[in-house]
């Protein structure tokens, strides 16, 4: 398509926005004049011709600097999803493709509007696209999709959502508002910082290492941290980090909202610090687990006799497992017996706990310590 | 840098093929359909015809004209969107998963199909290019959602308009009792999902705990959610909540778990590290159970209802 100047006209009255910076509006024109230089042609091209069609290349001081901000800005390009294939020529030279059919979107469509859509942009000249049909129940399932990943409160991942419905919505109605309005997931967005949530996921993608100042509930200590991420989990209300703590070695889950000054290693920025073990899956990692189950300690069998059929007992015996012969038992296996009590505590004597001793004990002795607090006089010695 | 360059060439790649019709377009529009501000629209335009220090300066096949608060313009090779990007498709996949786990069996077909139609319209990388682990190396666990047949049934039933009967066992309860109620919407909020619903025994807003619920039925009656309600009115401090005319449970957390409900309540800690928190009370069985969990850890300072139920319920307990 033959180039054409501009008639780019400034009589506009309205407020204008604060300009970016002189280099990114150069990198930003750049780009684009790269991108219509190589949309305008069906065959490789040598950086030698795209020059032509790229103001700024041609305003370059040397060959070498030509050559070292074409690379960059091809290979930023692609890191931001455009397939620019390389092409050997000849034995000295690449030619760069960029295929219309690999970057444009495919005319969407839905059953029954295809012609509708395809002569609309057939007189567009993108007749090389391909269809590609949507059932109405599959946009719903994306739409929905969308609405949901919105939900969660991760500013890179709704950028991103957002972004994909509204290339969708170029041709097909999405609509997520209504999903939306219907159903809310909360969640707990506080004390997290937008850029965590960037620098987290820069990371990720880099496989790079992470610093960070953790405040660990635990000990209630903030201690500086190093880990290999291997994922960002959502569960319940909150982001975890899930990563390998470099100092102690261990797997660990780290809420993103405990952590502070998080800073991405700088060595090498272009080579991986390391690699997720082959056999890491973060949704099994990410399992839904009860905190008895967690932590370094030997799992224990305990037997916990079920004695009420409320509406809590059932959630809670639906946690363990069957024991044979006694309907009204249930086994589980637990990590932490003092957080096993006090949840059975909750359940008010509509479950206890049979076996081993040593947990029946410890669970009337967190009974007898509760009930102290509630002895007459109590209260007033701490002038409650 | 990159990343500001980044984001408004994403802008622009939505923003353009929009507007590349040759028609005038009111920039207040350009600017809601790209779900950002005038000033940003604006700026990231100006981005590409400023270009004064370069005469021979211009973006092929590109014309801007933008005439008091309207833009008109032509394009040749912007004309469409791009294709989806890995992080893009990775974000749709992770909501795609979601949906998987809470729907029926037989909603799942038009999940897998709607990933692989998605999955088609990626814009095709080399593989040192795409992202890896699954949706971008992200998960999420929204919380016990039951039965999903019940859950699509009561979604199925919001979104006709259409009442429910349910068999729902509370919390307390040792039978289930039979509501009818017109779901107004569906909440997830602290590892649980709740279906918030008018109920018509009560003839009040009230909140269903989706795993407590045994049976759903829709019915052929249809209902109308009134205009002045909102989900936000249930949603009090993350959690969802409904009473007609609630209580206060006072409640002194000692200093041994304080720290987890400040971070949860979003206060801060008494001087002695210990937390005094009052909660919304419609239930006194749910104010036993809560303070509980925490043991010798939290007392209940008031009602006094609660203090006694506490007491008698350990003393019930520890003489068996």
């Amino acid at each position: 398509m033959p180039a054409r100047k501009p008639t780019t006209t400034e009589r506009a009255s309205a407020a204008r926005a604060p300009s970016p910076s002189a280099s990114s509006i150069a990198k930003l024109q750049r780009w684009i004049d790269l991108l219509a230089a190589l949309l305008s042609r069906r065959f490789p091209a040598p950086l030698a011709e795209l020059v032509r069609d790229v103001p700024a290349y041609r305003a370059s001081p040397s060959d070498d600097a030509l050559a070292r901000m074409f690379e960059r800005d091809k290979e930023e390009l692609r890191a931001f999803g455009v397939p620019i294939e390389t092409v050997q020529l000849d034995e000295e030279t690449s030619g760069y493709l960029l295929r219309a059919r690999d970057f444009y979107l495919p005319i969407l469509t839905l059953p029954g509007v295809v012609k509708a859509a395809s002569r609309a942009r057939d007189r567009s000249g993108y007749r090389s696209l391909e269809h590609l049909t949507f059932e109405p129940d599959e946009l719903e399932a994306v739409a929905h999709a969308g609405a949901r990943v919105r939900a969660l409160g991760d500013p890179l991942l709704t950028a991103d959502a957002d972004s994909a419905l509204r290339k969708l919505a170029f041709d097909l109605p999405v609509d997520s508002a209504r999903h939306e309005s219907e159903e809310r997931v909360l969640a707990d967005g506080r004390g997290v910082d937008a850029r965590a949530f960037a620098l987290l996921g820069g990371a990720l993608l880099r496989r790079k290492r992470v610093c960070f100042d953790y405040h660990a509930m635990s000990t209630d200590a903030t201690t500086r941290r190093e880990v290999e991420p291997y994922g960002l989990v959502f569960l319940g209300a909150h982001w975890y980090l899930v990563g390998r703590d470099v100092a102690s070695g261990e797997r660990r889950n780290f809420r993103v909202s405990r952590m502070r000054a998080i800073e991405e290693n700088r060595a090498r920025p272009r080579t991986p610090d390391f690699e997720p073990p082959a056999a890491f899956d973060l949704a099994e990692h990410a399992r839904s687990r009860q905190a008895w189950e967690l932590g370094d300690d030997d799992a224990r069998e305990v037997i916990v006799e079920f004695r009420a059929s409320t509406g809590a007992a059932r959630a809670a015996a639906g946690l363990g497992e069957p024991v044979r012969g006694a309907p009204s038992r249930r086994r589980f296996r637990v990590r932490r017996p003092d957080t096993f009590a006090r949840w059975l505590l909750s359940l008010a004597g509509d479950a206890v706990p049979v076996e081993p001793p040593e947990m029946v004990q410890r669970w009337r002795a967190i009974a007898r310590a509760t009930l102290a607090v509630y002895e007459p006089g109590d209260r007033a010695r701490e002038g409650a | 840098m990159t990343a500001d360059a980044a984001m408004q060439l994403r802008r622009l790649l939505h923003i353009i093929p929009r507007l590349a019709d040759g028609e005038a377009h009111p920039i207040e529009q350009v600017a809601r359909m790209a779900r950002t501000d005038v000033d940003t629209v604006l700026r990231d335009l100006y981005s590409l015809a400023q270009r004064f220090g370069d005469p021979g300066g211009f973006v092929p096949g590109l014309e801007i004209t933008i005439e008091g608060a309207r833009v008109t313009l032509r394009s040749g090779h912007f004309a469409r969107p791009m294709r989806l990007t890995s992080a893009e498709l990775c974000a749709l996949e992770l909501g795609l998963a979601m949906l998987a786990r809470e729907c029926a069996p037989e909603e799942r077909g038009a999940i897998e199909r709607a990933r692989a139609r998605l999955g088609a319209a990626l814009a095709m990388l080399p593989p040192s290019e795409r992202a890896g682990g699954g949706a971008g190396g992200r998960h999420a666990e929204l919380g016990a959602e039951g039965d999903a047949a019940l859950l699509a049934a009561i979604r199925g039933a919001l979104r006709a308009r259409r009442k429910v009967r349910l068999d729902y066992r509370s919390a307390s309860a040792a039978e289930p009792a039979t509501r009818t109620i017109c779901p107004y919407g569906l909440v997830a909020a602290r590892g649980a999902w709740y279906v918030v619903a008018h109920c018509e025994e009560r003839d009040a807003i009230r909140i269903f705990r989706l795993d407590r619920i045994e049976r759903a039925v829709p019915l052929a009656e249809r209902f109308e959610i009134p205009p002045s309600f909102s989900l936000e009115s249930v949603v009090r401090n993350g959690a969802v909540f409904s009473a007609d005319e609630p209580g206060t449970l006072r409640v002194r957390y000692s200093a041994n778990v304080a720290r987890w409900i400040a971070e949860r309540e979003g206060v801060p800690l008494d001087a002695d590290g210990s937390l005094t928190v009052e909660h919304p009370l419609a239930d006194l069985r749910w104010a036993v159970r809560h303070v509980l969990q925490y043991g010798p850890d939290a007392e209940v300072l008031e009602p006094e209802s609660v203090r006694r139920e506490v007491r008698s319920k350990l003393l019930e307990l520890l003489e068996e």
